[in-house]
């Protein structure tokens, strides 16, 4: 009995001096797991959160909002693989609107990363593929605040829609080009919005092309049709908006921390409603400087008009200073003129965001 | 005409057999050692250039379509390219995805530094979850890259097998007769302290036997605050440190100034095959750092 317990005993030692021994190995045994897998082990998705703290002043005595500091945004995500290429988004947040916060899906999808033949797709809840911007999140843009051609057509945040986009990449080019083309059902818009809403096809051909010498050219154009707010039926109420956007990139990389930024997007809205046909234009013009790690200085210059059968023409230009932090924490002075039918306001905003865990973002 | 269709059906023949497996790497250093074990039956490109800090890779479409036709993608791993995975991603080449056989992570069989443990997070600064991820600045781990880059060839065209064996067994060779040299060279500074501007030296000084008892860097990414600044000066003087050797793309303010207060000599190289002019692969990388690190 003694010696039997002496030897399971010995075992014991011997089997957690092993196992032990295994764990304490730092050598690299298989290939480093993806963003995704990192929970591997115990079988949890990547967890992360983000927070984006805005101040905000005018000289605007009516704006209410004005000499506030507020939490502007929280961000979650849980991302993993669900499959083998196929890569699963979770992404919710608490947005502030107006005064008050609001929960919601900022997005939910499934990422087809493979489906043969140069075909990806994606499904769910997304931010629309169009133009260059509208994709990205909040903490992802170069600036505080979205462009006013952005807000005016597509909405305060970023437009998404539920469906799916199958896209193709094409071989027999020797540079980069992308078409795709999606379907969605949008949320109608808030009062004063007119976004196409209900059900809704997008479509966009983006291609980037290498000129040499660390500089890179990107071009896009973008398409998005379907019915308007307004709409009833087709002969008691009609509203159909079309949007089309072209977009220009010019990057350049002087040296390993230095880029250059020309960032070119316009976006022509059409509009068909009881009153008539309205055919809008709204641009904007960013160029920004990463002079380092650290620091970034940008000028972006705003032109939009607004969707209402009675036009009315917006102005803005924007010098924008960040500093980053880390990958996911910076923060942002950024001041603003703004021209409005020829009324003249100042703006400034204090931006700090920042993330915890390993938030990440498909390539953009 | 039947001498025309011989004539067709022999070029294709003949571009197929001589068609090169076509490599995309994620440094121009994980690209020379590909050089080295694929010779000629290998076409490498680099994503990222020689003097370039690795963190700090911006993705770009252009990328993708390197990717879109390689047969074969190696990857540092260790999250030190993590921007590789997005390429890959956007690519759809389903012969370079993870798992797959065109797909090599360098990192395979590294014995990682600085592992760390427990709970990470911000404060601790930009620390990757699965170690330092600089391993290829030991020359000895050059070999288990070029281990990796062989496996993959092999898997890839089995009919080559001993053409790489062969060029592999040479690289391994020639690492183990350059590092007789290396060491000897590098006897002056062994057991001596020296300080980095990041953590990107503990493979180099483990190797050689030097101590790093502080970085620039307070944390791994943070730049140094003058109170940290202080901090160095003070350790200059009280180890006696004669050198601070610097990644050829980090800011040297910072790094002159301490010098302009310790006379302490600054050495600035490139980490990676590229940075300079002089520096075309894998060994001359080493006798670049340490010619530099040595001169008197």
């Amino acid at each position: 009995m003694k010696k039997n317990l002496i030897l399971l005993l010995i075992l014991f030692v011997s089997f957690n001096i092993l196992s032990g021994e295994g764990n304490s190995s730092n050598t690299m045994t298989d290939s480093t797991p993806l963003p995704g897998m990192r929970g591997k082990p115990i079988n949890l998705p990547d967890v992360s959160a983000l927070g984006n703290i805005v101040g905000y002043t005018s000289d605007d005595k009516s704006d209410k909002g004005k000499n506030d500091l507020l939490l502007n945004e929280v961000e979650t995500a849980f991302q993993g693989y669900v499959y083998p290429d196929v890569r699963a988004d979770i992404i919710l947040a608490i947005h502030k609107h107006d005064e008050e916060y609001e929960s919601e899906i900022c997005e939910v999808k499934i990422n087809f990363q493979n489906l043969g033949y140069g075909f990806s797709g994606e499904a769910g809840k997304i931010h629309i593929d169009f133009g260059k911007v509208n994709k990205l999140h909040t903490h992802h843009l170069p600036f505080t605040d979205r462009p006013l051609v952005l807000n005016k057509f597509l909405g305060e945040d970023e437009l998404a829609g539920q469906g799916a986009t199958l896209k193709y990449l094409i071989p027999i080019f020797p540079f980069y080009s992308q078409i795709q083309a999606g379907f969605w059902k949008i949320e109608k818009p808030e009062e004063g919005q007119f976004f196409p809403t209900d059900k809704s096809y997008s479509a966009r051909w983006n291609s980037s092309f290498d000129l040499g010498n660390k500089k890179e050219l990107e071009v896009g154009f973008s398409g998005l049709t379907g019915r308007g707010p307004g709409y009833v039926s087709e002969t008691k109420s009609k509203d159909s908006v079309d949007l089309v956007g072209a977009d220009i990139t010019f990057k350049w990389f002087p040296s390993s921390y230095e880029k250059w930024t020309f960032q070119n997007e316009w976006i022509h809205l059409r509009r068909e409603i009881p009153q008539g046909k309205l055919n809008r234009d709204g641009f904007y013009s960013f160029i920004n400087y990463r002079a380092n790690k650290y620091w970034d200085y940008g000028l972006r210059f705003d032109y939009s008009e607004n969707a209402f059968p009675k036009i009315s023409y917006e102005r803005a230009v924007s010098a924008i200073i960040t500093k980053h932090l880390t990958e996911t924490t910076y923060w942002r002075f950024t001041a603003k003129h703004r021209n409005i039918d020829g009324k003249n306001i100042t703006e400034g905003w204090f931006q700090l965001s920042f993330g915890i865990g390993p938030h990440s973002h498909e390539l953009e | 005409m039947k001498k025309f269709f011989l004539f067709v059906a022999l070029f294709f023949a003949s571009s197929f057999l001589n068609a090169k497996i076509n490599i995309v790497a994620a440094s121009m250093d994980l690209k020379s050692i590909a050089e080295f074990v694929g010779g000629d039956k290998v076409s490498v490109e680099s994503i990222s250039e020689g003097a370039q800090d690795l963190h700090f890779v911006e993705p770009r479409p252009s990328m993708v379509m390197k990717i879109k036709k390689a047969d074969m993608v190696l990857k540092i791993g260790l999250e030190l390219d993590i921007w590789m995975d997005s390429l890959i991603s956007a690519s759809r080449n389903k012969k370079v995805m993870y798992g797959e056989v065109g797909f090599v992570d360098c990192s395979k069989g590294i014995e990682r530094l600085e592992v760390p443990q427990g709970k990470i997070d911000g404060s601790m600064g930009d620390i990757h979850l699965y170690g330092n991820p600089h391993y290829w600045l030991d020359p000895l781990n050059g070999k288990i890259i070029a281990k990796n880059i062989l496996d993959g060839l092999v898997r890839i065209s089995p009919e080559n097998k001993d053409y790489f064996k062969k060029n592999y067994d040479d690289f391994c060779k020639k690492i183990d007769e350059k590092m007789k040299i290396w060491q000897t060279q590098m006897e002056k500074l062994s057991g001596k302290s020296i300080i980095t501007y990041h953590r990107s030296w503990s493979y180099f000084a483990k190797r050689f036997n030097i101590k790093v008892p502080i970085e620039i860097e307070p944390k791994p990414g943070i730049p140094p605050n003058p109170n940290h600044i202080l901090k160095i000066i003070d350790t200059i003087k009280r180890e006696n440190i004669k050198i601070i050797l610097v990644d050829n793309f980090y800011p040297l303010k910072a790094v002159n100034k301490i010098a302009a207060d310790t006379g302490v000599r600054v050495v600035v190289v490139p980490s990676n095959v590229g940075g300079e002019k002089e520096v075309r692969d894998y060994f001359e990388l080493f006798d670049y750092i340490i010619s530099k690190l040595t001169k008197e």
